[in-house]
């Protein structure tokens, strides 16, 4: 039963990855991302994350995906049809490299061995992540809201027209 | 073969499909969208090695690294405005220079 559920979401998610990459239109990649987005917040679940898999779907498919429709909505259309598709030399070129990264780092995780679990976890997922970010993880946590008005600070500055 | 190692290969071809993306797209804008494909690579990486350990730290960094991908999404997307508020300055291949 685990693995059909794994072999579903996984078909899923590769489908989809081979939309976003291959797709010539930007708004059917923008698509084919939510549905990445989707599928990553399926294994989350499955893997037991339940936080993540929320965040996922608050964060990624509703503010970032709304962001690149509305960014695409500000620019002329002609100047998006422009470029569109990929570059052909630059993908044989890609491919050969990219797998030969991939071999080697896919045979290290399937012959290293992995560290093996010492603590069970009694509480829910969301309980002890919420201990973990508000107990030792309190100064990054804050520092990302820092980040936040940094980035929003910065875009106000670049989106500006220029008098 | 345990389901998490599966997860982990799965998030390495993911992170590398991201990578393919940004090397072979024309449009600024799909190059951004596979720079998020590269970023959702890892948090799998990093929540499957999460189940396979057995601790929170992981979620806790996957977290994070939300909200940098809305800090990157909001700060690259206003550079891709700007930049296509200039002329001739469409595609990814035209940008050559830093500034005029």
């Amino acid at each position: 039963m685990e693995w059909l559920i794994f072999g579903f979401l996984s078909l899923w998610l590769l489908v989809s990855v081979f939309g976003t990459l291959f797709l010539k239109n930007p708004v059917h990649v923008i698509l084919a991302f939510l549905s990445v987005i989707l599928a990553i917040a399926g294994i989350f679940l499955h893997l037991g994350a339940e936080l993540l898999a929320g965040l996922q779907l608050i964060i990624y498919a509703v503010a970032i995906i709304v962001f690149y429709v509305l960014v695409i909505t500000t620019i002329p259309w002609e100047k998006v049809k422009k470029f569109e598709g990929i570059y052909k030399r630059e993908a044989l070129m890609a491919v050969p490299f990219l797998l030969i990264s991939f071999l080697p780092i896919a045979y290290m995780v399937l012959k290293g061995k992995f560290a093996v679990s010492q603590k069970v976890i009694t509480e829910g997922n969301i309980q002890s992540v919420g201990k973990a970010l508000f107990t030792n993880y309190l100064f990054p946590f804050e520092v990302a809201s820092v980040i936040l008005l940094t980035a929003m600070i910065g875009a106000i500055l670049l989106g500006r027209k220029e008098e | 073969m345990k389901i998490e190692v599966a997860y982990i290969l799965i998030s390495i071809f993911l992170f590398l499909s991201g990578l393919f993306g940004v090397i072979i797209r024309k449009n600024l804008i799909t190059l951004l969208v596979s720079t998020e494909l590269m970023l959702n690579g890892v948090n799998l990486g990093l929540v499957s090695m999460d189940k396979m350990v057995g601790g929170v730290e992981g979620q806790v960094f996957a977290l994070f690294m939300l909200t940098v991908a809305a800090a990157e999404v909001a700060v690259g997307l206003g550079l891709v405005v700007a930049i296509f508020r200039l002329r001739g300055y469409e595609g990814s291949s035209e940008i050559t220079q830093l500034r005029d």
